[in-house]
């Protein structure tokens, strides 16, 4: 039973995320109309499923474009790996979750795993499981509102839309101008981005993801001696 | 393949791949063993390149050779980064971007 006290801590510790993903999930969903045409069910679909913000808007691309399943199962792995590592530093508090540790394993995005490395000050002894589950399913249920709602506006809205889907481009835009931040990030974000230029030159806008995938990958282990040094040096850098 | 049915199994692919993703380490690493540093280096270094080739493939159909050059993805692209680095507010940096790219697409190189 869960108490009315760990529901609303966990409703307050979200409210920051129930902004960003109402508004950004509303972004998706008129993009999504306004590119493919497809009806909110299928916004609905996406955001109940993936729960995933930044493959979701790459998926407004994928799903009107020339990819294969194949092309975009490779690509979703590429762009979601990170989530692996989310998991690592959860695996005990997960597995004392018993079976709700399903949901709580694919609700783990960006914004939730956050929440949860923060400290609770005051929190009682077991009730760190309801704590989580609430939270992942608040976070979840912001995204599905904002997505569809978005979506059901796209198809009001009379304006025209042309260049309506730079807000793609703006929101990896914006998610790697926070990541340069760290100095960390920059060697990878600039390999990312010039073997993706290469591979734009040189196969053509419509089959640059794939060699552009191994070059990064390729790129990122030649340079790992100077990208990875030493435990020693790296300090309070990990996990 | 019918559209419907593409865009189904494109979403269930990106679903079950997603998912598949967040339980790795639950299935595969248990209480003790340590993922090897390969995988670890790999998590560490790969979301800002990911991010940034996606950056490039949202530009793919842009041709420089001709008009209008890719100056207005220039623009609205430095007006995101200038302001996200100035405010830092996501939503502020996107809504204004696409504003502005909006404004140049449809009034000013036309």
């Amino acid at each position: 039973m869960m108490s009315r006290k760990v529901f609303k801590e966990a409703f307050v510790c979200s409210l920051p995320v129930m902004m960003g993903y109402l508004s950004m999930g509303a972004a998706f969903g008129i993009l999504l109309t306004a590119n493919t045409g497809l009806n909110p069910l299928w916004s609905l679909l996406m955001s109940l499923t993936i729960l995933s913000g930044s493959l979701q808007f790459a998926a407004v691309d994928m799903i009107a474009g020339s990819l294969s399943l194949l092309e975009i199962g490779i690509l979703t792995l590429f762009i979601n790996f990170r989530y692996s590592m989310y998991g690592l530093s959860l695996i005990r508090r997960f597995r004392e979750a018993g079976p709700r540790r399903w949901y709580l394993i694919f609700a783990l995005t960006d914004e939730t795993y956050a929440l949860l490395l923060k400290d609770r000050p005051g929190a009682g002894p077991g009730d760190s499981d309801n704590f989580m589950l609430t939270l992942a399913a608040l976070n979840h249920s912001y995204w599905v509102v904002g997505c569809v709602t978005g979506s059901i506006a796209g198809k009001l809205l009379q304006f025209n839309t042309r260049g309506i889907d730079f807000s793609m481009t703006a929101l990896f835009l914006v998610i790697l101008t926070d990541q340069c931040r760290e100095i960390r990030n920059r060697i990878p974000a600039l390999i990312g981005g010039a073997a993706t230029l290469l591979c734009r030159v040189l196969f053509g806008p419509d089959n640059m993801l794939i060699p552009a995938m191994a070059l990064i990958l390729i790129g990122v282990l030649a340079f790992r001696r100077k990208l990875d040094p030493p435990e020693a040096e790296r300090g309070g850098d990990r996990r | 393949m019918n559209r419907t049915l593409f865009v189904f199994l494109a979403i269930m692919v990106m679903a079950v791949v997603t998912y598949l993703i967040r339980l790795f380490p639950f299935l595969v690493f248990g209480r003790s063993e340590k993922p090897p540093e390969m995988v670890l280096y790999i998590g560490r270094v790969i979301s800002p390149a990911a991010i940034a080739m996606l950056v490039i493939y949202c530009v793919k159909q842009v041709n420089v050779t001709a008009f209008p050059f890719g100056v207005p993805e220039l623009i609205a692209s430095a007006v995101v980064v200038l302001l996200h680095s100035w405010k830092g507010n996501p939503l502020l940096s996107i809504l204004a971007g696409t504003a502005v790219y909006m404004l140049l697409v449809q009034k000013l190189f036309v």
